[in-house]
């Protein structure tokens, strides 16, 4: 782990060298936005697009709300319009809704759009519609540095048909400032009788979080509470769930399948694994902020980011937030991978297997892609390796708002962090090693449910598990439920598309690339 | 001679809309009998496959859409007493009448999915003004996350929104009732509720069915509210049919069953719609004879 | 008794007006905030209770290349779109409540209050599965993103209310002032417009500030319908919900959208209290 950081720090320690002579170039005289770096040699570089003519040509793009994704989109395509001579128009559309805008038109067999933004696991479901990714750019140098877990969820079946622009992936956020407090520790051993560290299972995760909730522990007059969970019942719940499954279900011993058992189907979404998942998270919320269980990622980002809760786990926003300069609990926050657990399920046996176990879980993120029927493919092809430059990157993942984050090897460096955003050296070290070993550490990954119609199941796990979280359901009935749903959807969608589709994501999970 | 004229008044406006429906209705009827979803957009002929699903295997439709009926009757039940109280208030000797008036207007000029989002920030148990008001009496409600609670926060946020939609309409009726009844009346030494009850609420009677009727169904389309407030949880416990049929059609892609679930809900609200008429029409007028 | 009549009544608006205008306070005072004063509890009165900040105002004038939305341009793609479908459906709902008002209609077993009943249930359709037939009628008239197209869209939305409302005020014009009119000469189109008419323009301020008011704030179809070119102003502001909710610049877009349609609310307000309402009826 140590020696593959110091490898990827040697080629980025010389960039960084090279960046500071460049500074002050004539591309980030013109273009503020890259002014730490100037502009930086590559396929994609400001330089090589002032080469293109794209003159009197219109692109348009779909992309997020802004500022998250949204602004960064607006600017380099401001930029991209100034260098190429191109036209370019954004939109931009709530989170929820990048889906249908797009899949309207694309089912209608239109594309208003070139480009259009959305995750990446809508990717079985836009297949169709895509245009792959041409080899020049996957060959590319600038496409060499992005990690490999990056690529496959912007592949399929060893195709890449969506562009690498974003990192994603849950994680677990902790306050500092409570967890390696030696007089909370203190106070934490006397009363509990355990230690206070950075949760290594859930089953602590949920002590700490209960012991720290509705209490003012850092004297700001304001009342803290334990976790700050995305529980609304909406498009994001779901992979909160999966990220406290993970742990429990996906057993290395096992292989073929965490959703499903890949040779006969049977969703396992109802295995006593899944199950322990989700009675965690009902229990849960006795330690979240009042109203916790309506709480979106907005609100997740507001509560954690501003100093409510004790843990969050999920995209890194809460994190970022956290870590704004005009953040009250700025340095204050920590990162480390899930929690794992005591023991996990497994299918084969029937049993528990009682050793440890932890599993990264890949979660879908941003990602953008080119409309099969555009008009411009050259063009758009050239705006998203533009938009993911060295400088432009670089740049992007310095602003938080900007929801741009770590997805290439020389982003794993805990320097640029301390250089750039001020950030606690310690932090930045724990943050760049956290998600490098998530990346290209673990072989025990789960990768996001992409087969047709993945909205249909995911859909079924919010609504299930948002009913035992009301106490409509218990966590066994709920996840009986999603399980029968999860037979209907395949007996609608055909089990054979489904496991074709579900097939290329197991062999990633059981490493057989 | 009048008869050639009567379809010049009506025809222009008739065909207009038929002209422009035809297409989408009749497309909305095919597509409820394909299975078009997300990886099969094409109108293949499943025949009632949909409709079946619906009637023998979807029971949170049904739970949805007896919900949905609680809200509508509830909320629009509240909208028409206070439209009418507010109306009555400002009809007549006031100070400051026309400030009321143009006041007691403005929440319907917002634009709901912008407006709730307001009344997410209100409500909002932690960071909101309600909860940190009340706790100054020493109580506070999960305003947006309790099963029986979040029900009361999208009836007072509908109320808020559309009590101006009744108010106006019966504003105005009250404003156009003819002096003459009322003169009559206080010859025969009725006071103000005897005249409230056998003069201003029959003549009220038309108007007030009129503005039930319409707000009925737009109560029922109720969409925006619940996505921005609740998305229909915690659980299942605010979702209405129109909100299932959205994350059906739109979230799942599902939309030759989307279909199916519009024309059902379609052809029950128009019989819903037609035997309400003939109730309000007894009670308005039973109270007239 | 009469003061306490009085006193109650007061009571009652003073009550109302509080629930009518503290959402928008509450909003008011969110629009001058940042993050840290949003996320550190309940805060009232700027400088008091947190620092206030323009920045949620200014995000409305930026482009989105600088972090905002700019609402200036939506502001009158919604005016056009909503102003002319709002005129045509009057100038359309209009004539046929009239028609539905004063002649007798006969389809088989289809009568009068049926077609009315037509016209009003366009509405009850949930709009949801109504966005792809729509989008795929458009395109094949090459309407899609462009302000006839939301017209068009806008008149079925709009027209049903018009005629719904206007049937009512008509039902209530005495049939003698057209029956005169028609004596002293008119024909029927003649009556219509320069007797009728006249008589009902409270009905038509009320009608035409419906079909207003459900244009202006329609955020479904103009959301499906329009990509780049049209974008209406609740589009627009929408588009400031990223994953992090800006509270303070959606409050702010929430006044502003408002503004617009305060001036109907006074012009509707004068007809009301000029008397026009009850003068129709002399």
């Amino acid at each position: 782990m140590k020696q593959r950081l110091r490898h990827y720090i040697m080629p980025l320690a010389v960039t960084l060298g090279a960046a500071s002579t460049a500074s002050g170039d004539q591309w980030s005289d013109q273009f503020p936005h890259i002014a730490n770096t100037g502009d930086i040699a590559g396929e994609c570089s400001y330089e090589s697009m002032s080469q293109k003519d794209y003159s009197g040509r219109t692109l348009t793009i779909n992309t997020h709300a802004v500022p998250v994704m949204g602004e960064p989109t607006a600017l380099h395509a401001e930029s991209f319009a100034a260098l190429t001579g191109a036209t370019v128009d954004v939109i931009h559309t709530p989170a929820g809704d990048l889906y249908s805008k797009a899949m309207i038109p694309f089912q209608a067999g239109q594309a208003p759009y070139d480009i259009v933004f959305g995750f990446s696991n809508f990717i079985r479901d836009w297949l169709p519609y895509l245009e792959p990714v041409p080899e020049y750019y996957v060959n590319m140098r600038q496409m060499q540095d992005v990690t490999q877990s990056h690529i496959d969820v912007n592949s399929w079946d060893g195709q890449m048909v969506q562009f690498p622009i974003d990192g994603d992936r849950h994680y677990l956020k902790y306050r500092k400032d409570v967890i390696d407090n030696p007089e909370m520790q203190a106070k934490y051993l006397a009363d509990t009788g355990n230690e206070l560290r950075v949760p290594q299972t859930w089953k602590e995760y949920a002590e700490m979080a209960s012991y720290f909730n509705g209490w003012d522990w850092d004297n700001d007059g304001e009342l803290e509470y334990g976790s700050a969970e995305v529980m609304k019942k909406d498009d994001l719940m779901y992979a909160a769930f999966f990220s406290r499954s993970v742990a429990y279900s996906k057993n290395p011993r096992t292989e073929g399948g965490f959703f499903f058992d890949l040779e006969t189907m049977e969703p396992l979404i109802n295995n006593p694994g899944f199950v322990e998942a989700l009675t965690d998270w009902v229990e849960a919320t006795s330690y979240v902020p009042p109203g916790g269980i309506n709480f979106g990622l907005g609100d997740e980002i507001n509560s954690f980011g501003g100093g409510q809760t004790l843990f969050s786990f999920s995209w890194d926003d809460a994190f970022v937030a956290a870590m704004e300069d005009t953040s009250p609990i700025k340095n204050q926050v920590g990162v480390a991978p899930l929690p794992g657990a005591d023991r996990v399920w497994n299918r084969d046996t029937g049993a528990w297997d009682d050793t440890y176990n932890q599993a990264p879980y890949i979660v879908w993120g941003w990602t953008a892609a080119v409309a099969k029927k555009s008009k411009n493919h050259e063009m758009a092809f050239d705006y998203l390796c533009f938009f993911a430059n060295d400088a432009n990157h670089q740049a992007d993942i310095a602003i938080g708002r900007f929801g741009v984050n770590p997805f290439k090897k020389s982003d794993f460096v805990p320097e640029i962090y301390v250089e750039r955003q001020g950030w606690d050296p310690q932090i930045a070290q724990e943050y760049s090693e956290t998600l490098l070993d998530m990346e290209e550490g673990s072989t025990n990954r789960v990768f996001p449910l992409r087969v047709p119609g993945v909205f249909e199941f995911t859909s079924a796990v919010a609504t299930g598990t948002s009913k035992a979280l009301a106490g409509q359901l218990s966590p066994q009935e709920a996840l009986d439920e999603v399980a029968a749903e999860w037979e209907a959807i395949l007996d609608r969608v055909g089990r054979d598309n489904v496991r074709d589709a579900y097939a290329i994501g197991v062999a990633l999970e059981d490493n057989l690339r | 001679m009048r008869f050639g004229h009567k379809y010049a008044f009506l025809l222009p406006g008739l065909l207009v809309l038929i002209a422009i429906l035809i297409f989408p209705i009749l497309f909305t009827v095919r597509l409820s009998l394909s299975g078009w979803n997300s990886y099969n957009p094409n109108l293949d002929f499943v025949g009632i496959k949909n409709y079946i699903r619906l009637f023998t295997s979807d029971a949170r439709f049904w739970e949805a859409f007896f919900r949905l009926s609680f809200f509508s009757f509830t909320t629009v039940f509240l909208q028409y007493v206070l439209g009418f109280g507010l109306a009555l208030l400002v009809w007549k000797d006031i100070l400051f009448k026309r400030f009321f008036r143009v006041l007691f207007l403005i929440p319907m000029m917002t634009t709901p999915v912008i407006m709730t989002v307001i009344w997410k920030t209100v409500f909002h148990e932690s960071l909101g003004p309600v909860n940190d008001l009340l706790s100054y009496v020493g109580v506070s409600y999960n305003w947006l996350s309790d099963p029986v609670v979040s029900k009361f926060t999208v009836i007072i946020v509908e109320v808020w929104q559309w009590t101006p939609f009744m108010f106006l309409l019966l504003l105005a009726g009250l404003l156009s009732l003819p002096k003459e009844a009322f003169l009559a009346a206080s010859i025969d030494g009725a006071g103000p509720i005897r005249k409230f009850i056998y003069v201003t609420f029959p003549l009220m009677a038309p108007i007030s069915i009129g503005a039930i009727i319409i707000r009925l169904i737009e109560a029922s389309k109720i969409m925006d509210t619940i996505y921005v407030l609740t998305s229909g949880g915690p659980g299942t416990s605010t979702e209405t049919t129109s909100f299932y049929i959205f994350i059906k059609g739109l979230r799942e892609f599902q939309f030759g069953y989307a279909a199916a679930m519009s024309f059902t809900y379609l052809i029950i609200m128009i019989i819903s719609l037609t035997v309400i008429v003939n109730v309000l029409v007894r009670v308005f007028n039973g109270r007239n004879s | 008794m009469r003061s306490f009549y009085t006193t109650l009544k007061y009571l009652a608006v003073t009550l109302w007006t509080i629930f009518v205008i503290g959402p928008f306070l509450w909003a008011l005072s969110t629009s001058f905030k940042d993050f840290n004063s949003v996320t550190s509890g309940a805060k009232y009165i700027p400088w008091a209770q947190f620092e206030p900040t323009l920045d949620g105002w200014r995000v409305l004038t930026k482009t989105s290349a600088q972090g905002g939305v700019d609402i200036i341009e939506p502001f009158f793609n919604s005016l056009t779109v909503t102003g002319l479908a709002s005129l045509i459906s009057i100038v359309l709902g209009t004539l046929a409540a009239y028609a539905l008002s004063r002649y007798q209609f006969k389809f088989g077993f289809v009568k009068n209050n049926d077609i009315t009943f037509f016209f009003i249930s366009q509405r009850i359709m949930p709009p949801v599965v109504l966005a792809l037939p729509f989008f795929i009628l458009l395109s094949n008239f090459g309407l899609l993103d462009s302000i006839l197209g939301l017209i068009i869209v806008y008149i079925v939305l709009l027209m049903p209310i018009a005629v719904w409302i206007m049937v009512d005020f008509f039902n209530k014009v005495p049939r003698e002032i057209d029956e005169t009119a028609l004596v002293d000469g008119c024909n029927p189109f003649e009556a219509f417009f320069q007797v009728v008419l006249p008589n009902s323009i409270p009905g038509l301020v009320v009608a035409g500030m419906f079909c207003l008011i459900f244009g202006w704030t329609d955020f479904f179809f103009s959301f499906f319908l329009t990509f780049t070119e049209v974008q209406l102003l609740p589009v627009r502001i929408v588009a400031l919900n990223s994953s992090i909710t800006p509270w303070w610049s959606l409050s702010a877009a929430a006044l502003v959208s408002v503004a617009p349609l305060l001036l109907v609310a006074f012009i509707v307000e004068r007809f009301l209290s000029k008397g026009n309402l009850s003068g129709a009826l002399k």
